[in-house]
């Protein structure tokens, strides 16, 4: 942490100065109110004959100095903000540096929501921190120990009374802090559940009035409800006790003083305007005590949010650049030899076990297989998503490892199931996969993938704004505009991972041929789901357990294949037992629709 | 210069997270600001023995306080004075104003949490039960982002607002009166020499909150911003990486994180000066009250005691005026609040008319030149003529966007037509009690929605007078039986939220046999497009096919198998019913079907 601060150490360094010139102005000022009643008014050691003149000077000089105490406190403010701000900046800036240079594997570990509250949430947090140390610690300790030394300079009697009411109030506030603060992961939890049955309804609205079940819904979310509420108002309930109590002890301390204050000045040890002076210190000490409850928060807050963002900027990248500067001339031959993979941390579950595979330059390849079987995995080693456990993968001859991950990642294109859009313009969105292509060149790429159809249709067309996550768009459609993004890039390799399972096979069909046609010697791989989708390619893999089962066309995959023909059979059931249906007996009259 | 109560005013309840009004808030401005407050009003009066309870200890807390100032005065004088005899008696009246400060403080939190949470109970209720009770087309058409927002940040903002302003708002009233009233007793002349105060104060806070505003809003836009781009470029990080953009975006992102903060410094900068700079106009204040008092008290006008609560006075007057001009901007952006709650409130319930029962249905449907739009003016059926016979398998088949959804969102009355009718064993489904309608027809989605409860639960959502036997025996029907019992808690298993933990495939199962569970006459199947392993897939036909057993069902279907199963095939395109008959005739004819059979099932030459 101190290394991000280090750079603004002059300003870390001057808020508190500044900030002990406004506490300083602070304290002064209730000796010289002191002074214009003691003097001024009363004029204690003139007869008590009180003299004006001085309560003027003496007025004009607590403006002054009420004045510089005021600047300093904003000057104060001022560089406190540009220190912790600039801080936080920093650090918001290195995580999310950070988090875009991690490997999958870390990303995987941390969760897509935990990353962003540690780049968001986290920060300012720790940014608060910092704020507080630099202005509130600063200024309450300040005013704790200038408040007890000037009241003890008023009167040594009035210790006593600090000396009962600190440790009473300390106790109280430690108390409710350690009651209240295990209640807000409870009631966080249960502000959770409603707002989860709340969810449940709003997006499964379809089900519940299917079934009939608005009253049961009702009744669920009252419980979770009611929950909430009475958690709530423990909480509330433990608060409202803490206020009142705090105030009493304040109120008791000052009556304390203003009693002892009379006994000393009856001995003449002090004057009436000590007792006011000393009224002031002492909510000024008590305050400060609060105030530190407070700091103490925001700082086990702001240690805990640091904590968790440190994980994230000592979290080394897995996956880093190789060694090669010379790149070599490809064509986009991708080879596998002896590949195995396991996920990192999964315990050595293999998802792949020694695949060897030669992908040829311009040959389509698809690969089958259910879900598990490791498809994924294997096309996220070409591009490094992830590194083979052992074995190697070879891009035009060189291993993936060696080359600079931008070098390697520019001859990929990946095109995936789930289509990531963000929201801009469905024409940036395109530009995504290459900068400084032209209007024209994105409108081949989208009309390649099948996408220029529907875009155009639209009144804004490639202006249209993709709304958050792509929601004004239905999946067959963000996935070609997916696709048109991976078109567009002219990469040496392409791969689907997947990324046609919402279309209709007539617009996937129409997509291949276009790939055929026009794409012929870019090398292909084509993962998917549906006998249908990958019949015409140069060769089909068939994954199964992690396992090349085999690897061949599919007329020669219909022979020779035993678990192609199961999935060609279970998609295609009725081709093969055309008993099944049960059902030739022609023109049924039960059904009868008249147009 | 004691203040009774400055540390923690007690209308605040201190959260964590939430911290104190620094700065001002973004204030939105509601549209129909007094029907709103009006109807807002409303709530509070149910609770009407609690606002007056409470108004009532706000009335004792704020004399307390306008009074306690006074007693200490009086203490110092007889200091000053050598009264010391008298001293204890005054202290004594102290204490025991403090005393009943305290108490009151402590009951007024304690209702005013009450009352808080009371409200915000019951809006939260009549909220959901709206909700609930909507036509699934204002879901369709509305983000559900939003709906939910209303309900957690809107209500709570209300709720926090509105109880706790009522407080502050009556006592920072009262305070002024009372303060004014205190100081002109005690002192006419100086009470009039603190007004210069007062109007230094409203002058600063109200440019420097002006300044804030501006700040402080183009800075939540840009925190809006920043928040938006880490989302999503964390969510679509794997596309950031595939098209090595992350220089790119590391660099937007910094440039949006430079501007944040240099905007932030300028706003808390601001925020950070009002303190010091009302310290010094309370010190100007105090000043001028020194002197004067002085003044007045070497001429005998007034006591020194008076000094010293004038100073307390003084500053008491300051601040109910800068709450209430901040609470102002509260309960403006909570009207604007309760606003959007109010619309959701006001939207118009289903339909749920029809009062004849479905006794004995048999289930036999027909569709009778039925029109319908989503839109006005975009048809999405024309004319559409269908009779289905009681258990029959009828397959809808047809691209995207050709209206097989939408048949099934008619016939459970989930959208209502615009023209024609819908007749199940020939009576108009709009004569049908909607209840019992849906009762007797199940549906089982493509996307499976569970709810966060145990699978027992679940699965007899559909039929909660189900026993465990009934519901096993669904349960095996469907093949989940196994799946289920192997879980470590088996049926008691609680699915996390939207049942994540499980499969895609295992959740349709469970939606199958949910479907299984309620034994319907008609059943509605919307078979997913979601690929799942070829086991499991096999299943999932097979608890399919078990499921329609002797029931009317309406398939939208997309796999050839169940198609050829079927008893009747309707091809649609957008809106019309192109073809229809069984998968021979439909072959043999070499129409749209045929087409549609060759480009989706047989293969992709054509």
């Amino acid at each position: 942490m101190f290394r991000y601060l280090k750079k603004y150490w002059l300003y870390a360094l001057l808020a508190p100065l500044f900030m002990i010139g406004e506490v300083l102005m602070d304290l002064v000022q209730p000796q010289l109110m002191s002074t214009i009643i003691d003097e001024g008014v009363l004029g204690l050691s003139n007869q008590n004959v009180g003299d004006l003149g001085l309560v003027i000077v003496t007025g004009l000089k607590m403006i002054g100095f009420v004045a510089i105490g005021g600047l300093c406190g904003v000057l104060c403010g001022v560089f406190t903000n540009i220190c912790s701000q600039n801080f936080g900046n920093d650090m918001r800036k290195a995580a999310f540096r950070r988090v875009m240079a991690l490997s999958f594997e870390q990303t995987d570990q941390f969760s897509t929501g935990s990353l962003v509250t540690r780049v968001t949430n986290d920060v300012t947090q720790i940014q608060n921190m910092v704020a507080q140390c630099i202005r509130g610690f600063v200024r309450n300790v300040m005013l704790f120990g200038g408040g007890i030394v000037c009241m003890l300079t008023l009167d040594l009697s009035f210790g006593v009374v600090v000396a009962c009411a600190f440790p009473f109030l300390l106790i109280c506030v430690v108390f409710f802090i350690s009651r209240v603060n295990p209640l807000f992961s409870l009631l966080q939890k249960k502000l959770d559940r409603v707002n989860s049955v709340m969810q449940e309804n709003v997006s499964g609205s379809r089900v519940v009035k299917a079934y009939v079940r608005e009253n049961y819904e009702k009744e669920r979310f009252g419980k979770a409800n009611q929950d909430l509420v009475d958690t709530q108002l423990r909480i509330l309930t433990i608060f409202s006790y803490m206020t009142p109590i705090m105030n009493i002890v304040l109120n008791l301390s000052v009556v304390a003083v203003i009693y002892t204050g009379s006994i000393r000045v009856q001995e003449g040890g002090v004057t009436p305007g000590n007792v006011m002076a000393a009224i002031t210190y002492l909510s000024q000490i008590l305050n400060s005590v609060m105030m530190f409850a407070m700091i103490f928060q925001t700082v086990s807050r702001g240690l805990a949010s640091y904590k968790r963002l440190s994980e994230v900027l000592e979290c080394e990248p897995v996956i880093a650049d190789g060694e090669t500067e010379r790149v070599p001339a490809g064509g986009g031959m991708v080879e596998f030899k002896d590949v195995s993979f396991s996920y990192p941390g999964s315990r050595g579950e293999s998802v792949l076990s020694h695949i060897n595979l030669t992908i040829r330059p311009g040959e389509t390849l698809a690969i089958l297989g259910a879900t598990g079987s490791g498809k994924s995995s294997l096309v996220n080693l070409i591009p490094r998503f992830y590194d083979a456990t052992e074995g190697q993968v070879l891009v035009d001859g060189v291993d993936v490892k060696n080359y600079k991950l931008g070098k390697l990642r520019e001859r990929v294109a990946v095109a995936l199931q789930k289509s990531e859009l963000f929201s801009v313009t469905i024409r940036e969105n395109i530009r995504w996969g290459r900068d400084g292509a032209s209007d024209q060149e994105l409108r081949e790429a989208a009309s390649d993938a099948q996408a220029a159809e529907f875009i155009e249709s639209k009144p804004e067309g490639y202006d249209t704004m993709v709304a958050e996550k792509g929601m004004s768009l239905s999946g067959g459609q963000k996935q070609r505009l997916s696709i048109s993004r991976a078109l567009l890039k002219k990469a040496e390799i392409l791969i689907f991972d997947d990324s046609t399972s919402a279309l209709d096979l007539k617009t996937e069909a129409k997509l291949y041929e276009a790939l055929r046609t026009k794409y012929p010697d870019v090398t292909k791989i084509i993962i998917a789901q549906r006998i249908a989708s990958v019949k015409g390619a140069d060769r089909i893999a068939v994954l199964d357990n992690g396992r090349i089962a085999a690897c061949d066309t599919h007329e020669k995959l219909m022979e020779s294949c035993s678990i192609y023909q199961d999935i060609y059979r279970s998609q295609l059931k009725a081709d093969s037992e055309p008993g099944v249906s049960g059902n030739e007996t022609p023109a049924d009259p039960a059904a009868v629709v008249t147009q | 210069m004691a203040d009774t109560n400055k540390q923690a005013p007690p209308q605040n309840v201190p959260m964590p997270g939430r911290r104190g009004p620094r700065g001002p808030m973004i204030v939105e401005k509601p549209k129909e600001g007094k029907k709103t407050l009006g109807r807002l009003l409303q709530y509070f009066e149910k609770e009407k023995g609690m606002v007056a309870g409470l108004l009532g200890i706000v009335v004792v807390l704020v004399a307390c306080s306008v009074y306690a100032p006074r007693l200490q005065s009086e203490a110092i004088d007889r200091i000053t004075d050598g009264q010391f005899s008298e001293l204890p008696a005054v202290l004594i009246v102290m204490l025991i104003l403090y005393g009943i400060n305290g108490a009151s403080t402590l009951i007024q939190s304690l209702l005013s949490a009450q009352l808080s949470q009371r409200i915000v109970k019951r809006m939260r209720e009549d909220l959901f039960d709206k909700i609930v009770n909507l036509p699934i087309k204002y879901l369709d058409t509305h983000p559900h982002g939003d709906i939910m927002s209303r309900m957690t940040n809107d209500v709570e903002n209300i709720s926090g607002t509105v109880s706790q302003s009522l407080s502050s708002l009556v006592s920072g009233i009262l305070t002024i009166i009372g303060t004014v009233f205190m100081m002109v007793w005690l002192c006419p002349q100086l009470a009039l020499l603190s007004c210069v105060t007062v109007i230094l104060t409203i002058f600063a806070s109200s440019y420097l909150s002006r300044k804030m505003k501006l700040f402080f809003r183009k800075r939540q836009v840009l925190l809006g911003n920043l928040n938006g781009t880490v989302e999503e470029m964390v969510t679509g990080y794997k596309t950031v990486v595939a098209y090595n953009h992350q220089n790119k975006v590391v660099e937007e992102f910094e440039q949006t994180s430079d501007e944040l903060t240099k905007v932030g410094i300028i706003a808390e900068s601001f925020g950070g000066s009002m303190g010091p700079v009302m310290n010094v106009i309370n010190n100007i204040g105090f000043v001028i009250i020194a002197a004067f008092g002085g003044y007045f008290a070497i001429h005998g006008i007034i006591s020194i005691g008076v000094i010293s609560a004038f100073i307390v006075y003084a500053k008491q007057f300051g601040r109910p005026i800068n709450e209430i001009a901040q609470l102002y901007g509260q309960i403006q952006t909570a009207i604007a609040g309760a606003e959007r709650v109010f619309s959701i409130m006001d939207e118009q319930e289903e339909d749920k008319s029809g009062e004849r029962g479905m006794d004995g249905t048999k289930g036999v449907i027909s569709f009778r030149n039925v029109n319908f739009s989503y839109v006005p003016g975009k048809q999405v059926l024309y004319d559409f003529n269908l009779d289905i016979y009681a258990g029959h398998k009828v397959a809808l088949v047809g691209a995207t966007g050709s209206g097989k959804t939408t048949v099934v969102n008619l016939l459970m009355r989930f959208y209502d037509i615009d023209s024609g009718e819908i007749l199940i064993d020939g009576v108009n489904i709009k004569d049908i009690e909607c209840a019992k309608l849906r009762a007797s027809t199940a549906i089982v989605l493509q996307d499976t929605v569970l709810f966060s409860d145990t699978i027992r639960n679940n699965l007899k959502y559909s039929n909660p007078q189900a026993s465990d036997e009934e519901m096993e025996r669904a349960a095996k029907m469907s093949n989940c039986h196994r799946m289920i019992t192997r879980l470590a808690k088996g049926y008691d298993t609680e699915l996390t939220e939207s049942g994540q933990n499980l499969s895609q495939g295992q959740r349709q199962l469970l939606s199958i046999a949910r479907a299984f569970l309620a034994d319907p006459k008609i059943l509605i199947l919307d078979e997913a497009t979601s690929s799942v392993d070829t086991r499991t897939e096999q299943h999932i036909q097979d608890a399919m096919v078990n499921l329609m057993k002797d029931r009317t069902s309406v398939i939208i279907a997309h796999r050839l198998s169940t198609i050829r199963d079927a008893d009747f095939i309707v091809v649609l395109d957008q809106g019309r019913i192109v073809e229809t008959g069984n998968h021979e005739e439909l072959i043999a004819k070499q129409g749209r079907y045929y087409e549609l059979y060759m480009t989706q099932f047989a293969g992709n030459a054509i």
